[in-house]
């Protein structure tokens, strides 16, 4: 789910950089805001390496199989260094493999990154409602939300700017009733995805509960 | 993940790898979003024209830029696939239902075109620059210690990651796992939640480790103050070579900008505000350049 080279306009690359660097300004600043920064930098970087990795990982969908975005569960677990994270990973994939682009690198980790910093606020949510679910079912309902809710919303604004820029003759009824169809579509990946970061965030919480600390 | 080589890198003695790696990504970027403004079909052979060029220029093999460009050609291709037979009401030529339209036709030749000359702009970048340079570039363009620290990170251990995975999966599959049929369209349940744990465990093993490298980063100053002042200021002398090809592919860039503009005859309209912003942020890139090469000497 990375928007190509060559598909958008101009115009709204720069935005996407605009919409990144402000991102990325906000999630520094929170970042330095923390007793020691550089503490967290190495945790955080084989963390994004492993999550890079850990996307390769198809889940079997037969007669199919999907693999996982995990832009949510990214949120869930590095809390402000999801953005960077996402960010860089995104950039490695451009060069790497050409997947994505670099004109579109600011859309694509503004697409990502911004619904797994909502997906990281869902999850720290819990503690709000400590009194009305009980645990371990307070930390899976809030993972799975954020989870399939970091799907969601990417899948929604990718779905609008490409069927909104890739050609000005569609008319504009096609236009909504593509991205409601091709959005409702992706609702069971949703659910595949929520699932599965609840799967994760319990067995993470069980083995090493540090990690969810962030 | 195994097959994934960062090192691109193709030695060779052209001027494209002797030029400045600041001055030739801040180049190449502004080329790449000159391109990502054409939307007028005249201007698609000029764009990869002038691409040819450069990579003409750059002397990487062809069979670089082929190999490079299968995968994510074959994404672009799924994407843009149906649009000269649902797009437009121009019919070029009909069999049946099946209708080849003009307006549709000519978007997807406008895609392919953008999204050749920029991709290919971006292996001009990668297969004449070093990985560990350009990173160097973009921190020396005010890239923040956080990104440049965690880019470096990331991809010191992205292979060892890699490889660990590859090596997990081959102990589960050693001992049983995927081998049970499959139904239709259900997800197991209990293969998801070996996915999770196998994910999971790849998630500790690599905070695990990152715990020990902060420690070994510790001992060796991390995070002990700013570098040297003598470190600091090791900057490589910028060749009159380099400002040339910087000033003509940023004068290459204004060109396409200012062309779209004038076939579109966009200056007439209300967009005239976006062109202009446009305008002057290419203009303040190379204000900056000139002023930097200046003070330099």
């Amino acid at each position: 789910m990375h928007i190509p080279d060559g598909i958008l306009p101009a115009q709204v690359c720069v935005a996407g950089y605009a919409m990144t660097g402000l991102a990325t300004w906000y999630s520094l600043r929170q970042i330095n805001r923390k007793p020691d920064p550089t503490a967290e930098i190495p945790k955080a970087s084989l963390l994004t390496a492993a999550f890079f990795v850990a996307s390769s990982i198809y889940i079997p969908v037969p007669p199919a199989s999907v693999h996982l975005i995990l832009n949510g569960l990214l949120g869930v677990v590095l809390g402000y260094f999801a953005f960077p994270a996402i960010l860089i990973g995104l950039f490695f994939q451009a060069l790497v493999i050409g997947h994505g682009g670099l004109t579109t690198l600011g859309v694509n980790a503004a697409m990502m990154g911004v619904p797994a910093l909502l997906a990281y606020h869902i999850f720290q949510a819990r503690h709000s409602f400590s009194k009305v679910v009980m645990e371990p079912a307070r930390t899976a309902l809030f993972a799975f939300l954020g989870g399939a809710l970091g799907l969601g919303i990417a899948a929604l604004i990718f779905l609008t700017l490409v069927i909104l820029n890739i050609s000005a003759d569609i008319n504009a009824n096609t236009e909504r009733g593509l991205i409601l169809v091709l959005s409702a579509a992706h609702i069971p990946l949703m659910m595949v995805e929520g699932v599965f970061t609840a799967m994760l965030v319990l067995f993470l919480q069980r083995v090493k509960p540090e990690l969810l600390e962030s | 993940m195994g097959a994934v080589h960062f090192d691109t890198y193709v030695p060779r003695e052209s001027v494209i790898h002797h030029w400045s790696p600041r001055l030739k990504l801040i180049s190449l970027l502004a080329l790449m979003f000159a391109c990502a403004t054409v939307q007028h079909i005249t201007l698609v052979p000029w764009m990869l024209g002038l691409v040819a060029l450069l990579y003409g220029l750059s002397g990487l093999p062809l069979s670089f830029l082929q190999q490079r460009l299968s995968y994510p050609g074959l994404f672009i291709l799924a994407v843009v696939v149906l649009l000269p037979l649902t797009v437009g009401d121009t019919v070029l030529w009909q069999w049946g239902w099946l209708a080849l339209r003009q307006e549709g036709l000519q978007a997807t030749l406008l895609i392919l075109g953008r999204f050749l000359a920029i991709l290919t702009l971006g292996f001009i970048l990668l297969g004449t620059t070093p990985f560990l340079t350009l990173l160097e570039a973009m921190r020396s363009l005010g890239l923040p210690t956080i990104l440049a620290d965690m880019s470096l990170l990331t991809y010191r251990y992205l292979h060892e990651i890699g490889a660990m995975l590859v090596t997990m999966q081959q102990a589960m599959r050693l001992r049983g796992f995927g081998q049970r049929r499959q139904h239709w369209l259900k997800v197991n349940g209990r293969t998801m939640l070996h996915l999770a744990m196998l994910t999971g465990n790849l998630l500790i093993r690599s905070y695990e480790r990152s715990e020990r490298i902060y420690k070994a980063l510790r001992l060796r100053g991390y995070g002990y103050g700013p570098k040297s002042a003598q470190e600091e200021s090791v900057s490589p002398q910028v060749s009159v070579l380099s400002w040339g090809l910087t000033g003509g592919a940023l004068a290459c860039a204004a060109a396409l900008i200012v062309a779209e503009a004038v076939l579109r005859g966009a200056l007439s309209q209300a967009s005239l505000l976006g062109w202009g912003l446009m305008g002057v942020l290419l203009a303040v890139v190379i204000g900056l350049i000139i002023a930097e090469g200046v003070l330099r000497r």
